[in-house]
C-alpha cells in the first residue's frame, strides 16, 4: 500500500513536470500576443510572466490598425497570408483526398496499383528539400510560382501518401457484407463505392482530411521556396515581420503564431483516436 | 421471398434467375479491373509527375554548372556541362559535410531523449487514475503546433533577456543573460531542445499505443509468479513491442534527418554555419548561391545514399521477420 501511494505521488509529480514543460513555450507565446510593447522585452525582474496591461493592439496591428506606441506600419497585413495558407491547404487537402481515397479503395478491394504503397511512403521518405529543385524549375515552367493553387497542388501531393494509407486501413477495417449486399441488388462497382461505401465512411473520411490539412497548414520549406510576395503563407509572412524601428516585433508574430497554431491543435485533439494510424502509414492502430 | 433466402448468407449465393441477370464471372471481373485501374490511376500519374521526371531532370542538371540567372531554361543546360565536376566538388565541400555530421548528431542525441521520455511518460500513463484524459491531450499538444510557430516559441524563450535565462537566474541565485542563439555551442542545444519538446509526444503516443497492447493476461500472471516491474518490462512488454519501437523509431530517423522549420526559424543555421543542418545548407545554397546545377548534385547524392540505408533497412528487418 505504501509503496504504490509512493508511486502515485512519483506519478503526478512527473506528469507534473511533463506538463509544465509543455505548456510554458506555449502559454509563453499566448501570453506574448496580448503584451503592449513596453513589456515585450522587459528585462531580468522586470520580466512579465502575464501581461500587466493586456491588449489587443498586435492583433489589430498585424490586421492593419496602425498603433501608437508602434510607429512603424505594414506594409501587408496579415490577412492575405492567413487566406493563402487556408486557401492552399484546403485545396491541398482535396486533392490528397481524392485521390488518396480512390486509390486507397482500388488497391483495398480490387487489387490494382500494387506499387502504390511502398511508392508513397518513399515519396514520403526523402527530405523535400532534396527533390525541390525539379519542383520549383517545374513550377516555374508551369507559372505556378506564388500562387495558392501551386502550393495547393504540391501539398496535395506531398500529403498523398497519408490520405491513402490512412483510406487503406479504413478500407481494410470495413466489412465488405455491406457491400456485397448492394451487388447482389444489382449495383455496378461504381454505384457501391459512391452511394454506399463512401457514405459509411464520413467519420473516417473527416478524420482523415482533418489530419491531412494539419500536415499541409504546418508547412513552411514549401511555401518558402515556392511564394515569393503575393501568396506568402503564414509562417512565411511571420518571418518577415520585424522592422529597423522597432527589432523584432515580439508581440505581432506572437499574436500570429497563437492564430496559426490554434487551429491544428484543436483538430488533432479532436482526431486523437485515429493519430497513431495517420501517423505510424496505418502500421498501428489504437 | 422465402425463408431460406434470408437465412442465406448474404452474397453467398444465387437464385437462378438473378443469376441471368447479372453479368458473368469474366465480364464482372473486367469491371473490376477497370474501375481499380481507374481509381488508381491519378495517384500513378501524381507519383509519376513528382517522381520520375523530377529525378531525371535532377539528374540532367546536376552534370552542368546551370543557374536560374542564366537567362535560359533548364533544358539548354548542357551549354554550361561539366560531367562530374560538381560531384567531385562535392567530395571536398567541408561545409556538406560538417552540416552531414550535425545533422547526424542532432539526431543521436534527440532521437534517444525523445525515445526514453517518451517511454517513461507512456509507462505512466498504462494504468487509469484521475485527470489521465486531459492530461494526455495536454501532452500530446506540442506536436501539433507548426513547427514554425514552435521555432519562434523557442526563439523568444531563449533571448537573453528571455524566461529560460530568468529561471536559470532564479535557480542558481546568480544573474544569466546567456544569448543562448548567438554562441554555436548553445544554439546547437537549444534547437535540439526544440525538437525533444516537440517530438517528444509523438513517441509517448505511439509507445503508449504499443503498451496498451502487451496482453494484460500475461503481466498479471508474471506479477503472480513473482517476477519484479523490471523482469516484466524487459521480459514482455519490450519483447511484444519490438516492432512498434522500431516503427517508432524509424519516423524519428526519417523525420528528424529533414529538420529545417524549427531550426531555420530559432537560428537561420547560424551563428555562421554552426546550426547548419542538411537541409538549412542546401536551403542557402539553393536561395543564395543559386548554383542549382551543384544542389541537384547534392540532392541526388543524399538520394541515392538515403535509398540504398533504406533498402538495407527493409532487407534486414524482411530477414528478421523470416526468422521470427
Amino acid at each position: 500500500m505504501n509503496r504504490s501511494l509512493a508511486f502515485e505521488c512519483f506519478r503526478y509529480v512527473a506528469i507534473g513536470l511533463a506538463l509544465a514543460i509543455t505548456l510554458v513555450p506555449i502559454l509563453w507565446m499566448a501570453s506574448m500576443a496580448f503584451k503592449p510593447i513596453a513589456e515585450w522585452s522587459a528585462t531580468g525582474d522586470q520580466l512579465t510572466w502575464w501581461p500587466r496591461q493586456p491588449t489587443l493592439d498586435n492583433f489589430r496591428f498585424i490586421f492593419g490598425q496602425s498603433s501608437n506606441d508602434l510607429i512603424v506600419a505594414l506594409d501587408r497585413t496579415a490577412l492575405k497570408p492567413i487566406l493563402s495558407s487556408l486557401l492552399s491547404a484546403v485545396f491541398g487537402t482535396v486533392i490528397a483526398m481524392v485521390f488518396g481515397t480512390s486509390a486507397a479503395y482500388g488497391l483495398s478491394r480490387f487489387g490494382s496499383g500494387n506499387n502504390l504503397p511502398l511508392a508513397l511512403i518513399q515519396l514520403r521518405l526523402f527530405p523535400p528539400m532534396a527533390v525541390m529543385i525539379p519542383v520549383m524549375i517545374m513550377w516555374a515552367f508551369f507559372g505556378m510560382v506564388d500562387s495558392w493553387w501551386g502550393l495547393a497542388l504540391i501539398y496535395g501531393i506531398v500529403t498523398l501518401p497519408f490520405a491513402f494509407w490512412l483510406m487503406k486501413t479504413f478500407f481494410d477495417d470495413m466489412p465488405r457484407e455491406i457491400e456485397d449486399a448492394a451487388r447482389v441488388e444489382g449495383c455496378s462497382r461504381w454505384r457501391v463505392f459512391t452511394r454506399i461505401t463512401l457514405p459509411m465512411m464520413r467519420a473516417p473520411l473527416a478524420s482523415s482530411a482533418l489530419f491531412v490539412f494539419i500536415l499541409n497548414w504546418s508547412d513552411y520549406l514549401i511555401g518558402l521556396l515556392l511564394t515569393t510576395r503575393e501568396w506568402v503563407t503564414i509562417p512565411v509572412y511571420m518571418a518577415s515581420l520585424s522592422s529597423s524601428m522597432t527589432g523584432q516585433l515580439y508581440g505581432a508574430k506572437a499574436a500570429l503564431g497563437l492564430i496559426a497554431a490554434v487551429p491544428p491543435v484543436i483538430m488533432g485533439i479532436a482526431i486523437q483516436r485515429h493519430l497513431v494510424r495517420g501517423l505510424t502509414f496505418g502500421a498501428l492502430k489504437q | 421471398m422465402t425463408a431460406a433466402d434470408i437465412t442465406r448468407p448474404v452474397g453467398t449465393t444465387l437464385m437462378d434467375g438473378e443469376q441471368q441477370m447479372r453479368p458473368t464471372d469474366g465480364s464482372e471481373r473486367r469491371e473490376e479491373r477497370r474501375l481499380g485501374l481507374l481509381l488508381t490511376l491519378p495517384a500513378q500519374i501524381l507519383v509519376l509527375f513528382i517522381s520520375v521526371f523530377p529525378l531525371l531532370m535532377q539528374l540532367y542538371i546536376s552534370l552542368t554548372d546551370w543557374s536560374p540567372l542564366d537567362g535560359k531554361g533548364w533544358w539548354m543546360a548542357y551549354e554550361s556541362w561539366n560531367t562530374f565536376a560538381n560531384y567531385t566538388d562535392l567530395m571536398s565541400d567541408s561545409r556538406f559535410f560538417s552540416a552531414l555530421g550535425r545533422t547526424a548528431l542532432v539526431m543521436a542525441v534527440c532521437v534517444p531523449v525523445e525515445f526514453l521520455l517518451g517511454l517513461g511518460l507512456a509507462l505512466l500513463f498504462m494504468q487509469d487514475f484521475p485527470g489521465k484524459r486531459v492530461f494526455y491531450s495536454v501532452l500530446l499538444m506540442p506536436m501539433m503546433v507548426v513547427p514554425a510557430v514552435a521555432g519562434y516559441m523557442f526563439f523568444m524563450l531563449f533571448q537573453s533577456g528571455g524566461p529560460v535565462n530568468m529561471l536559470i537566474s532564479a535557480l542558481t541565485g546568480q544573474p544569466v543573460t546567456l544569448a543562448w542563439l548567438s554562441s554555436p555551442g548553445t544554439a546547437l542545444a537549444a534547437v535540439m531542445i526544440a525538437d525533444i519538446w516537440q517530438w517528444t509526444p509523438l513517441m509517448f503516443l505511439i509507445l503508449l499505443a504499443g503498451l496498451v497492447g502487451v496482453p494484460e493476461d500475461q503481466l498479471r500472471a508474471a506479477t503472480l509468479l513473482g517476477a519484479s516491474w523490471w523482469q516484466r518490462f524487459t521480459s514482455i512488454m519490450l519483447p511484444k513491442m519490438k516492432t512498434i519501437i522500431l516503427i517508432a523509431l524509424a519516423i524519428r530517423i526519417i523525420e528528424n534527418f529533414k529538420i529545417f522549420d524549427t531550426l531555420f526559424i530559432m537560428t537561420g543555421g547560424g551563428p555562421g554555419v554552426a546550426t547548419e543542418s542538411i537541409s538549412v545548407y542546401i536551403y542557402k545554397v539553393t536561395q543564395q548561391d543559386l548554383i542549382w546545377g551543384y544542389v541537384a548534385a547534392i540532392a541526388l547524392v543524399i538520394l541515392i545514399v538515403l535509398s540504398i540505408v533504406v533498402s538495407l533497412a527493409i532487407a534486414r528487418m524482411n530477414k528478421a521477420r523470416a526468422e521470427a
